[in-house]
Order: structure tokens, then sequence, then C-alpha cells
């Protein structure tokens, strides 16, 4: 769109230390982990930073504010550009945007956001089918390669027709990676808080950990998902992506923000469909996942699927971490050894 | 038979205590409300729920638990959602009554009527399901509502105080900020007032300037605060920060509050340009009062410094006011090198 975007290094423990001096205390990991990387980008020549605002009831709204207070303080040159979501009405909403981007044709703007939204599309469905490699391939770590790199040709093609090429030859490459075809793996779904979830820094990469020793993963939330069911949809066009709420219904019957009613109607979700536990990751103090937790006994009683909680924060240790998840799994593994569903409650 | 109704003497219980007691009890309901929190509620409460939920949540599980085995009919948890528009309670609110039934407190059956007022004021939902189990005549209802809100509105009336004792130049005026189940839980505060008001403190709090005033105050933020706690706090600074007279900030807040961790960084921006000095309380169930004490007094003792000596390079909050060569100024010594007090 004729604006040059400094895409901010992956976070790293140096970005995470940064922001965790920088910002307030008891915020949570997103918010540090996001001041640090953004002083990164600063420091790589960044002038302006664009922040998506909110309207409650999770912190998240409030982010683009409080860093630019952080940024004032620190002497940080950065202007902000906050886009407040369409509270007011849809004409103001636009004239906001458009004031951000500047003098670009809707066309090109829609070509972007499609292109875009393709190319999450396409990374999810690659992680997909690493999911399910994962724990089956004798030599750990190809898939991850390939997807790695596959990553990386994604973030340089320009238009549609280059995109479906890379796909295909990364699709082509997963499948050919020899697998144990009779190993039956556990079924883990993972559920939580979505930056905790999306980013694998900020988990200390509990997906790829869990697939190492040998659990299928399956997340409640993927980014396409999220961009369709929130972005993508307004008053007059519906997109309807996996409707995860609707099963969350006796045990939690209210929105509580954040992605606390997501978390309970996926974990129902996943035991009805016969996984075999579920993983719950949130950063310390989310009050929509504390919510979730204080329930989950209850969905862990019925369905008799165990539950493990997992809250992160700048203090999570790694080897800890390992020694938690392998636990959980050799509890799983016994819990199914003992076909009994009721023996292990979390 | 007459009705029995518990409320729980927690959370909300201290903002809309004269709306709900006289909305029931204008119903021929009897209200039972639990006794005042001490060291059994905190315990019990801490045993029902995950470590990570806050202290006010605690309390209020602990108080639930008290009606296990008395005889009422049924428990008042609402769930708050927003009781004004365009701002939300807190996400463990909007979980409450879910978050009850799936501990393992056995309590009676739940009257949990849903308040939301994001998009609009109507309460004929909320109310019909607040009054339905005892009676079934709308307009007996309505009336009754319509004395509680009146009582509320007394209330609230009652708490605004005008700004009085600026002529009294002994006392420091103290505002304390915190949500109202902190504020006026004296186990959970641990006497604090008493504790302020003994150290010869005047002691505001964000009740006392009126909603009117504090919203007005808002708009000087350049974003609208989606907590009606956050708007009360932050409303209560703008507001204090223009009153005369020399003072200091208490801020009240349980350890992990979401919300508080937002409200007070914001605060402290505030508080650091007028160079207002500002003490941080964080609760739990672990806080011991030997060391609130100690704080306290030492808080105290710097504002009376800053006003006796007229000693504005003692620190306000978060500022290091010594020099190049390590002298910190005290009582008037002040130190005439030039390099001094880097910013934080």
């Amino acid at each position: 769109m004729g604006l040059n975007v400094i895409v901010p290094p992956r976070p790293t423990k140096d970005s995470l230390s940064l922001g965790v001096q920088h910002s307030p205390e008891f915020a949570c990991i997103p918010l540090k982990i996001c001041i640090g990387n953004l002083i990164e980008a600063n420091q790589l020549g960044a002038d302006t930073f664009l922040m998506v605002g909110g309207c409650g009831p999770c912190r998240f709204g409030l982010y683009g504010q409080l860093m630019k207070e952080i940024f004032q303080d620190l002497g940080i040159n950065y202007h902000t550009l906050i886009i407040e979501p369409p509270d007011t009405g849809y004409w103001q909403f636009v004239t906001r945007v458009k004031k951000v981007i500047g003098p670009v044709s809707w066309w090109k703007i829609i070509q972007g956001i499609q292109l875009g939204y393709k190319k999450a599309v396409i990374v999810d469905k690659l992680e997909k089918y690493v999911q399910e490699i994962r724990p089956r391939e004798f030599n750990k770590g190809t898939a991850d390669k390939i997807f790695n790199n596959a990553l990386q040709m994604i973030d340089q093609t320009q238009n549609l027709d280059e995109l479906e090429e890379v796909f295909c030859l990364t699709k082509e490459k997963l499948w050919h990676i020899p697998q144990d075809e009779s190993k039956d793996v556990l079924k883990i779904g993972l559920v939580g808080e979505i930056y905790t979830l999306l980013e694998p820094f900020a988990s200390l990469e509990i997906e790829k950990k869990l697939g190492k020793m040998g659990a299928y993963v399956h997340r409640s939330l993927y980014l396409s998902d999220w961009v369709k069911e929130h972005l993508l949809t307004t008053r007059f066009f519906k997109l309807k992506g996996n409707d995860y709420r609707s099963y969350a219904s006796p045990f939690l019957n209210h929105f509580v923000g954040g992605h606390g009613i997501e978390s309970i109607g996926a974990s129902v979700a996943f035991a009805q469909e016969g996984y075999n536990g579920i993983v719950q990751v949130a950063p310390l103090t989310c009050m929509p996942e504390i919510v979730a937790h204080n329930i989950f006994p209850q969905v862990s009683d019925k369905y008799g699927i165990p539950v493990l909680n997992i809250y992160v924060d700048e203090q999570t240790g790694e080897t800890g971490l390992e020694t938690r998840l392998e636990a959980f799994i050799e509890l799983l593994e016994a819990k199914r050894k003992k076909v009994d569903r009721k023996i292990t409650i979390c | 038979m007459g009705w029995k109704i518990g409320i729980p003497r927690a959370l909300f219980y201290y903002t809309y205590f004269p709306l709900w007691t006289t909305f029931f009890q204008a119903l021929g309901v009897e209200v039972v409300v639990s006794p005042p929190t001490n060291k059994a509620i905190l315990d019990q409460g801490t045993k029902s729920v995950v470590d990570e939920t806050c202290l006010p949540v605690k309390v209020f599980f602990g108080h639930a638990a008290t009606f296990t085995n008395k005889n009422v009919d049924f428990l008042f948890v609402p769930r708050l959602i927003s009781v004004e528009k365009k701002a939300y309670i807190c996400p463990k609110f909007m979980g409450l009554p879910d978050m009850l039934s799936a501990s393992k407190i056995k309590h009676p059956p739940l009257i949990k009527p849903v308040v939301n007022k994001v998009k609009s004021e109507q309460d004929t939902h909320f109310l019909w399901d607040c009054a339905s189990p005892f009676t079934g005549k709308w307009l007996k209802i309505k009336k009754a509502w319509h004395d509680a809100e009146q009582e509320q509105r007394n209330y609230e009336q009652k708490l605004i105080r005008k700004y009085l004792d600026i002529t009294d130049d002994r006392k420091l005026n103290i505002l304390l900020l915190g949500h109202d189940y902190n504020l006026y839980d004296h186990y959970v505060n641990m006497g604090l007032w008493q504790k302020l008001q003994d150290l010869d403190c005047t002691v505001f709090t964000p009740a006392q300037f009126s909603k009117e005033e504090r919203d007005s105050q808002l708009r000087k933020f350049p974003k609208s605060i989606f907590w009606t706690y956050g708007r009360n706090l932050l409303g209560a600074v703008y507001s204090f920060m223009q009153r005369p007279g020399k003072k200091g900030v208490i801020v009240l807040s349980s350890f992990g509050c979401g919300i508080d961790s937002f409200i007070d960084n914001l605060i402290i921006r505030r508080l650091v340009e007028q160079k207002i000095p500002y003490l941080n309380v964080i609760l739990d169930e672990h806080t011991g009062e030997g060391g609130l004490v100690t704080r306290l007094e030492a808080f105290i003792d710097i504002i009376r410094w800053r006003r006796d000596y007229h000693q504005n390079y003692v620190s306000s909050y978060g500022q290091y006011v010594g020099c190049c060569k390590g002298n910190v100024g005290v009582h008037g010594t002040k130190c005439d090198c030039t390099t001094s007090s880097y910013k934080r």
C-alpha cells in the first residue's frame, strides 16, 4: 500500500525482559512482549506503530493508550495510530482508517486484505498438517524445518498464484516425511487465551513440545478463523467459523470477555470428539481464563477428561513446564490403558 | 410462610446494599446477610476457588459458603455485566454464578438475574428474574424497585461530601482509592480507615465525588475507559488533583486485579506530573498488618515533611531525587549540584 512496514524481529528473551522493565507489574504477558518488541522495532528505525483499540471488557482495549504513555515517558519518539472498533457507526470507522493509511485506492486495500487473509488461511492449513505429522515422524523436527522454510517463502509472495505454488510445494514435501502410520497417538486439545496460543514464544512452544512427546495437538483457535469471525464479519455479510461457544452452555452461560467462553466450549467439544486431554494456556492474571479455570473441574467431572492448566509469565521456566507436560502425558497414557474413564480428573 | 433470601456480604453488596435490601423487603421477603468477613470465611473462600482468583472473589465464595446450612430459600447472586452505558464491571463478575455452581460449595438455589446496561437501560428482564419467585404482580415489583432506587440515590447523596477540611491545616487529605468491596470491608483492608484517622488524616473515597463530577473530569483522558471501577478511580483522581490542600493518594488494590494493573499505572503518570505522593497497597490473603502500618507511617511522614519543610524534592513516586554526589536532601539541606534527579 505504499507504506514502509518494518516487521519487528520475532520475540526473544531479550524483548521480554525489555518489556518487563517498562510495563506495569501485573500486566499480562502479551503487553510485556509487545512493548519489548516495539522498542526493538524502534531501534530498527520504525517511527509509527499501529495498534488496534477495543471497548472491553478485556484489558486489550487499553493497550494502545498505555503503550503511548510508556513510550512518552521513556523518551522514545513514536507516533501512535490506534484504530478503534466501529462503536459509533461504520462511517466514522472508515474515515479513521482512511486517515491512517492515506491516499490509497480502496481497490488496492481490498486486494491487500484478500492476500493477507489467504496467507493466514494457508499458514493455518499447513500448520494443521504439521500438527498431524509431528507425533508420527521418525526423525523429530523435520516437519518443523519444512514449515519454517515455508513461512519465509509465504512472507515473500506478492500475489495469489505464487501463494498457491508455495502451498502445493510444501504440502508435497510434508507428505513425503517418513512416518510411523501404525502409532496410536494421544489427542490433546489446546485451549486458552489467543495470544499465548498463537505466539509460540509466549507459551514456550508448548505445541511443539507436546508434539515431540507423541501427542496430536489441536488448537481451539487459529488465526484465520479469528480473522474470519471478527474482522471480516459485518452486519450484512456473515462468515461463520468453528462455533465453540454453543457448547459451553450448561457450564458457562455468558460471554466473559477474551476467550473464556471459547475455552470452555472448545473443551466440551473436544471431549465429545474423544480427545484424551485438554491443556489450557493463559497469561497470569488473565481475567476471562481464570473464570474458565474455575469452571474446568465441572467439565472434567462430567466428561471424564483431564485438564492441565498452565499460566505463563516472565518467570515461567522451560524445564518445569516440560516436566509437567511429561507427567500429564504419562497420566493420559495410563488412563487410556485402564479404559476406566473416571480414573483421573484434574 | 415468608420467603427468605440470602445475600453474601461481599463484592457488590458494598455498593448496592440499600437498593437490594429495600427492594426485597418491599416485596415482603426477609433478607439474610452473611456476617462480616472473618478469618474462617476467608479461609473457606481460599479453599473453594483456584489460587489465581483475586482476593475479593475468594472472600465472596467464603460468604456464599456460610449459607450452606442456613435456612434460606434462595441465594442472590446477580450476574453483573454492566451497570452503566459502555462500561463493564469485570470478567469475573460475569462468570460469578457459573463459578459458584461449578465449585464444591453446597448452596441454596440461586437467583441470578443478568444486569446488562451496555446498550440500553432497560431493566424489565432483570426485575422479572429477581422477583418472579416471590410475586407475579408487575405493579408491585415496579413500585418496590422505584422505592429501592430512591433509597439508593439517597444513600449515594449522603456519601458525597464537600471538601470541608481544607482550613484545618494540621490534617492531611488522603484520597483512598479502591474498589468498594476492598474499601468498605474492614477485615480485608485491615482497618486502614481507622489507622489513617489515628494518624490525623482526612480520608476521601471515590464515592465522595459526585458521579457527574467524575465523569466530566474524565473527559481529559483521551480514550473512554470501559470499566466502571476504572472510571470511578481515574475520575476521582482528576477531581482530587484540583482541590487545594496537602494531599496524598493511597491505592488499595487486590493482587492480580486485571483492571487495577492498568488503571494504577495510568494514575501514577497523572500524579507524578503534579508531584503528589502515591502509595500502592496490594492486598491478598497473606498480607501482614505490621508491614502495612510501617508503610503507612512512612508515607504519612513523607507528606508531612513536604508540607512542613517545603521539601518538594522529597520523592513523590518513581522519581530519584538524589544528585550525582549521592546526597539526598534531608531537612532542608539542599544540594546545589545541577546534574541532579534523572527522571524515570
